[in-house]
């Protein structure tokens, strides 16, 4: 599975970073490609190409404030979750994504 | 810059006084004071408090990340304690909104977002670090300061994302466009 995504929070310090790290961490592990875009305090870092996109099954946005540029992951399939969901159960994340994805084809 | 470069031993303390959430920030922010990372105790510590209000900054492994911008903070930096007894910190990762931190990562950030973007940039890849499980359960064995930043810089063996127990309960909707 190819996997994008984009993490923001309220101070674009700390959790931006950490999860982009935890959902990288648990997508590779799981074996699967994966790119997060973050977007913090310092801008948008690691910036998701229309390439990464168009070739991604799914798109990740784990964010307690707006995302920007949503408009690039239109008819994309979209799991969309606070930051939180995805600090605290990665793995889960990942898991229930690939069934999900799986029980659709 | 490298990394190491935002990591000083000054502002890091493997025995930092105090039994309670606010007496640890204290005491952190007046090292931060001491070592002229900050101008006011009071006002940064408040402006901690700010962001603490917006959500839990506990991220399991008894390890804590308070953080907030500040106009007190005349030089970016994090400063690191590690308290001798657990203390009840608000968290994410629990069910009860608590968890018990021993480990705490204070992040020193400059209200002027322009201001040091460099420091900045180090500041979100030593967050991404504290990303990885591997490397964080490491930092509960470390003795001293050259250790603790040695755990922090060094790649661990594995990548572990971590996960609390499988929840069976977990789920999330994929939306179809």
């Amino acid at each position: 599975m190819r996997i994008v995504g984009v993490t923001c929070c309220t101070a674009g310090i700390a959790h931006t970073y950490i999860v982009a790290e935890k959902i990288q961490a648990a997508a590779t592990e799981a074996g699967h490609q994966c790119k997060i875009e973050t977007q913090g305090t310092i801008g948008a870092q690691n910036q998701l190409t229309a390439e990464d996109i168009a070739a991604a099954d799914v798109v990740i946005l784990a964010h307690d404030i707006a995302v920007g540029g949503v408009e690039r992951f239109a008819g994309k399939p979209v799991v969309d979750i606070p930051i939180n969901v995805a600090m605290k159960n990665p793995k889960s994340l990942i898991a229930t994504i690939e069934k999900k994805l799986a029980n659709r084809k | 810059m490298a990394l190491i470069d935002i990591l000083d031993e000054n502002i890091i303390d493997l025995e930092v006084e105090g039994t309670t959430k606010d007496e640890v920030l204290r005491n952190l922010s007046q090292r931060l004071l001491e070592n002229d990372y900050i101008t006011s105790v009071d006002q940064f510590v408040s402006d901690i408090y700010v962001r603490e209000a917006e959500g839990p900054t506990g991220m399991g492994n008894h390890i804590s990340i308070p953080h907030g911008k500040s106009d007190a903070v005349k030089k970016i930096g994090i400063a690191i304690g590690r308290t001798k007894n657990m203390i009840k910190w608000e968290s994410s990762m629990s069910n009860d909104g608590f968890q018990d931190t021993n480990i705490i990562f204070l992040f020193c950030v400059s209200n002027d977002s322009d201001f040091a973007a460099n420091h900045m940039m180090l500041l979100a890849e030593l967050a991404g670090k504290l990303g990885n499980d591997a490397r964080v359960a490491k930092l509960q064995d470390v003795k001293t300061k050259k250790e603790l930043i040695d755990v922090i810089l060094n790649e661990p063996e594995s990548g572990d994302a971590g996960d609390n127990q499988e929840d069976e309960n977990f789920d999330v909707d994929i939306n179809f466009s």
